[in-house]
């Protein structure tokens, strides 16, 4: 398996050999910040892509296919369009909460997003806390939210951010219990951690079998949610309440929820491929000596997008099958079902692991 | 869901879901139903159903089946058709024939009021869709050919005041005509292919009704016609002759639907 | 200068200008925001030092709840209710008094232990290891955590009273 560390050590001798030390770490985090950057935009219009294109298989169309060989540059129109759009100013509002909210949204969002492990030695922010300090940080997405809502000073803003923080604050439950019983079978809560584990043992979804299989589920269905997706897009139930939060924001300030959407079901997906599906680790069976040797030809980074995207699909999936549901069917569906069901799940889980029902 | 226990609420809940994702989870694999519109325009077809715009088929000696009776005219609630007519001298006997048949397209609403009410089948709906043009202008069109005329019909059987009505009422019906000896023997045998034929038969006799009434309302107005202008003999001959006709034809509905119930039992 | 002092300015200019904006701003919404960013700036001094597990906590006890909870009962509250009410002398000479004892604490605390900069330079994280972290959390030993812990949970609470009694109809 190649190991991306090699790559960052040479790098940073390099530096280190003609540069002072804080000349070196200013390198370093710009360039990091580059590649976060680049990524998430290249991922976000990938997605965005997929979206339409799979939306479109599903409801038995064909999807964008005008603007170039398959419609691949219709999300470029798009992005050019967003950005050439004028951002509207209104009376009576606060402004400079106005446009201070969707920069905390693209924070939270760009921050987890650099929680994710790419490859064995390439992940960004790396801590032993690391499954903790995802879920911290993507809690202030809400913020965002939220001040999007009262700050946009119109009811049906005001309405679709109080939705939308009700329903991420209670599914964001759901999501730590199932990430606790996950630790529970790992052991740890850091990301490269629990990836080399799974390179080792096998994937957390097999080692954890029925409960783990059961966590999975939940999470896909919990993740939706998380993401302000449908059937949970309640925040922007566009026949009643317009747009939700966003609403009142045009041009780029809008482009940033948008972008933050589709990101944050990347991250999403992210995370169940590292923790249930083993992340940048190889599909790697015992036994199998001339398969694993193939396999651990191929670098853990497209493993990784291999996963997320079969993740995305499952989520695809999910979004365009189930109607939407009524904001108290969805409160109902979390704290009557899923959350009895993600802690009954954690002290299955915690009792599987304690009484040695794992497949190693 | 009120009236169902807690577990017995979800598990049913979780199925209905999975029938859901079976059913999109096969529709991602499907062909796909999108219609490339600029580039399948030739080979492009819509149903034969759609109703696009009215027309007026002709047959190959350019005949059309339209008799001016107007009856089209009196049922389009926009006023969309104009049927212009005159009285010509046909062997003697004084004759309807039609002039022009307008049609204003942009007014039209395709309720298809107008081929329904129809005692001829004359006009009806083609499935055309590229129907915009650069002036409303454009849009009102003459449906008969030039030249065109009405197609003879088969040789009445008396030459007596109504020879028109009772030409109508038996063509009106080559449903009856020809599904009632058909339909009596198989009847009896209560396999699908006799009802299948059953349904048909019913059909066709629903449609005779139809008509009738439809006959019979054109005659009213008629009536109301000739009653507003008393001594305009023509009007008054019209009246009569729509009343004669929606007499025969309900007539002949009802006789068919007897025929019909008969063939039921 | 060291690429941690350079952060460490940073951090500490934000929490401080963050601070005074919280008071000197009339906006409830705006106060709890620029809130946010000093509890954000205090979780970028505990990451600084390599406490990462006290940064996420501050994040997602803070950030998270907190400020959620206090977003919540602004938003409760009907609008024009939504600027803070006048200062009176008494009001003035409250605060005055607590600033002070605040200040008195703080520099009491500052002059007996002295203003450590090695604790800036980031200890290496991976010799607190997560299984440590917990194992302490949930001890009653000398040095263990359980009561402040469960104290944590008590904070959670007060806000969710506090955000009630702010959005109860009146």
């Amino acid at each position: 398996m190649f190991d991306f560390n090699i790559v960052t050590q040479w790098l940073d001798t390099l530096l280190m050999s003609f540069l002072p030390a804080w000349a070196t770490v200013l390198i370093e985090c710009v360039l990091v910040a580059l590649v976060i950057i680049t990524l998430y935009a290249v991922f976000a219009i990938v997605m965005i892509y997929m979206e339409r294109k799979v939306c479109a298989w599903f409801q038995c169309r064909l999807g964008p296919d005008r603007v170039g060989p398959w419609g691949l540059l219709q999300v470029f129109c798009d992005v050019l369009k967003m950005m050439t759009k004028e951002i509207v100013n209104f009376r009576n509002t606060d402004q400079l909460l106005h446009h201070v909210a969707p920069f905390l949204v693209i924070t939270a969002s760009m921050t987890t997003f650099s929680c994710l492990p790419w490859n064995k030695g390439a992940q960004i922010i790396d801590f032993n806390v690391g499954v903790f300090f995802f879920l911290a940080i993507s809690s202030i997405g809400v913020v965002g939210i939220l001040l999007a809502g009262w700050s946009a000073n119109n009811k049906y803003s005001l309405i679709g951010a109080m939705r939308s923080g009700a329903q991420i604050i209670s599914y964001e439950l759901s999501i730590g219990m199932i990430m606790l019983a996950m630790i529970c079978l790992t052991g740890t809560m850091s990301f490269s951690e629990i990836c080399q584990q799974q390179e080792n043992l096998g994937w957390n979804i097999i080692r954890g079998h029925v409960p783990a299989v059961l966590c999975f589920i939940l999470y896909l269905i919990a993740g939706n949610a998380e993401c302000n997706r449908g059937p949970f897009d309640m925040p922007e139930a566009e026949s009643e309440l317009t747009a939700g939060y966003h609403t009142e924001y045009s041009g780029m300030d809008f482009g940033y929820y948008y972008l933050a959407e589709y990101m944050n079901l990347f991250i999403c997906a992210g995370i169940a491929a590292t923790i249930f599906l083993g992340g940048w680790a190889a599909p790697l069976v015992p036994g199998w000596e001339q398969w694993n040797h193939i396999m651990l030809y191929v670098p853990g980074a497209v493993w990784f997008v291999l996963k997320v995207f079969f993740v995305l699909m499952l989520l695809l999936w999910e979004r365009w099958t189930f109607p939407r549901l009524r904001i108290d069917q969805l409160l109902t569906l979390e704290w009557k079902y899923m959350l009895p069901m993600t802690m009954t799940l954690l002290v299955v889980m915690a009792l599987c692991v304690s009484f040695g029902f794992v497949w190693n | 869901m009120e009236n169902k226990s807690y577990f017995s609420g979800l598990f049913s809940g979780i199925k209905s879901l999975c029938t859901g994702l079976k059913v999109t989870g096969r529709e991602l694999f499907t062909k796909k139903v999108t219609e490339r519109y600029p580039e399948n325009r030739k080979t492009n077809e819509l149903p034969e159903r759609f109703r696009g715009v009215l027309v007026m088929p002709h047959n190959e000696k350019n005949e059309h089946k339209c008799i001016g009776c107007g009856i089209c005219e009196m049922q389009c609630p926009n006023g969309t058709i104009k049927v212009e007519s005159e009285m010509v001298e046909v062997d003697g006997k004084k004759k309807k024939q039609l002039v022009r048949y307008i049609y204003d397209h942009g007014c039209c609403m395709y309720c298809m009021l107008c081929t329904r009410a129809c005692p001829q089948g004359a006009i009806t709906f083609a499935p055309e869709y590229e129907c915009a043009v650069f002036s409303r202008e454009a849009l009102i069109m003459q449906l008969n050919q030039p030249d065109s005329k009405c197609e003879e019909k088969p040789a009445p059987a008396k030459p007596a005041v109504a020879p028109k009505p009772a030409a109508a009422a038996a063509e009106s019906q080559p449903v009856a005509g020809n599904a009632t000896p058909d339909a009596a023997p198989a009847a009896p045998a209560a396999d699908s292919a006799a009802d299948e034929k059953m349904a048909k038969l019913m059909a066709a006799a629903k449609k005779a009704a139809d008509n009738a009434a439809a006959e019979k309302v054109a005659a009213e107005e008629a009536a109301a016609k000739a009653a507003a202008a008393p001594d305009d003999a023509e009007l008054k001959a019209a009246a009569e002759e729509a009343a004669a006709k929606a007499t025969k034809l309900a007539t002949a509905a009802e006789n068919f639907a007897k025929k019909v119930a008969e063939a039921q039992q | 200068m060291e690429s941690f002092e350079i952060m460490f300015i940073v951090l500490t200019a934000m929490i401080a200008l963050g601070s005074i904006a919280t008071v000197l701003t009339k906006s409830i919404v705006r106060a709890v925001t620029y809130l946010l960013l000093v509890l954000l700036g205090t979780a970028g001094l505990y990451f600084l030092m390599g406490y990462t597990f006290l940064g996420s906590v501050q994040t997602m006890v803070y950030a998270g709840g907190v400020i959620v909870l206090f977003v919540f009962a602004v938003l409760l509250t009907s609008a024009k209710e939504d600027k803070l009410s006048e200062n009176t002398l008494l009001k003035n000479i409250g605060a005055a008094v607590i600033a002070l004892v605040g200040l008195g604490i703080f520099m009491t605390i500052l002059c007996l232990h002295g203003f450590d900069v090695a604790a800036l330079t980031s200890p290496d994280e991976t010799i607190m290891p997560m299984t440590t972290i917990g194992k302490n959390m949930l001890s009653t030993n000398h040095e263990g955590y359980l009561l402040p812990f469960e104290a944590v949970s008590v904070l959670l609470l007060a806000c969710i009273v506090g955000g009630l009694v702010i959005a109860r109809k009146r």
